[in-house]
């Protein structure tokens, strides 16, 4: 057997993973290399095995725990953001769609003439209305009230 | 922590409960600070990285399928985020470690106390090549066995072994021969 074997090997029998066997332990027996070689790996191995395990300090779960929230505020954040600014561009899109459809079919004039319309509807309206005004003020002045009542009654009831 | 309980509380941090995720990071902060703080030197870097690790374990929670242990996952996870550290700190190695190793006491004074001789296992250790230095970190953990590493480093269980002896082997040389 050669050293380079049993040197091989060394560390396995130090880590109590091999058992040797008559060939390697003959060796070990008379090479003083292997053999200080062996010592020296069950040396480290009881060293390592003594390394101190450092405890996490006393704060940490609290710590960590502020940092998952942080992050996970932030990613909501950028979440929102991104929808915010979808939305910004769906309704820009959307508006600029329909205004090219209303300028390039010529429905602009026609969207014109039906304003005029409108607003001239509105004016007959509103003159005719304005006598009424104070009956409508009253009518309404009592709906209110009736529906204040109504709800206070509602609230006494539940409670 | 048995597989029923353990699935149940990463069912509990999924439906956003945070006293169940609480509970999770108590139950293995020991575990990955011990882990990290034996790879990273410096305390409070070791600690913003286990707290990087939790970060990670909260957002990959959805997505943990409960096929491996979660400890497992875990030791993964930590892993991943000490190899990338070590990786974006490769090449600089600290001026007060080199000075350790020339100021070390010479061949003729060996008869170093318990306390010196730790510093110079844990500045041999710091000379190791990062995946060796967590495979010596985690194995020497109360409780991690070959086959936890296996399967946490998704290695074959002979490759651990193998890769195991061969950190010890040049640790061996290290302490033999820089850090006399």
């Amino acid at each position: 057997m050669f050293c380079d074997e049993a040197l091989d090997a060394v560390d396995a029998i130090a880590a109590g993973d091999l058992t040797p066997d008559g060939r390697v332990a003959a060796h070990l027996a008379t090479c003083p290399n292997c053999a200080a070689a062996l010592v020296s790996a069950r040396a480290l191995e009881q060293l390592l095995a003594r390394r101190p395990v450092p405890a996490a300090p006393p704060q940490f779960t609290s710590r960590t725990l502020v940092r998952v929230r942080r992050a996970r505020w932030r990613s909501e954040q950028f979440l929102d953001l991104g929808f915010n600014v979808a939305i910004g561009a769906i309704v820009i899109a959307v508006v600029a769609g329909i205004w090219m459809l209303v300028h390039r079919s010529g429905l602009a004039a026609v969207g014109n003439d039906a304003v005029d319309l409108f607003g001239r509807g509105l004016v007959t309206f509103a003159r005719r209305v304005t006598p009424s005004l104070p009956l409508y003020a009253g009518a309404t002045a009592l709906l209110v009230t009736a529906l204040g009542i109504w709800w206070w009654a509602e609230r006494d009831a539940a409670l | 922590m048995d597989h029923g309980n353990e699935r149940e509380l990463v069912e509990r941090c999924r439906q956003g409960d945070d006293g169940a995720f609480e509970e999770l990071v108590d139950r293995y902060k020991d575990l990955v600070f011990a882990l990290i703080a034996r790879t990273v030197p410096d305390r409070s870097r070791a600690e913003d990285i286990a707290q990087d690790v939790f970060l990670r374990v909260h957002r990959g929670l959805p997505y943990f399928r409960g096929e491996a242990r979660l400890s497992t996952w875990i030791y993964r996870i930590v892993a991943n985020v000490c190899l990338q550290d070590q990786t974006r700190a490769r090449g600089t190695v600290s001026l007060d470690d080199e000075r350790g190793a020339q100021l070390a006491p010479s061949a003729s004074d060996r008869q170093f106390s318990d306390f010196e001789l730790r510093d110079r296992l844990e500045k041999a250790i710091a000379r190791l090549p990062a995946n060796y230095r967590l495979l010596i970190a985690a194995h020497y953990l109360k409780g991690v066995q070959y086959e936890d590493l296996a399967e946490a480093l998704q290695l074959p269980l002979g490759t651990v072994k193998t890769q195991l002896y061969r950190a010890k082997h040049q640790l061996r040389r290290l302490l033999e021969t820089d850090f006399r």
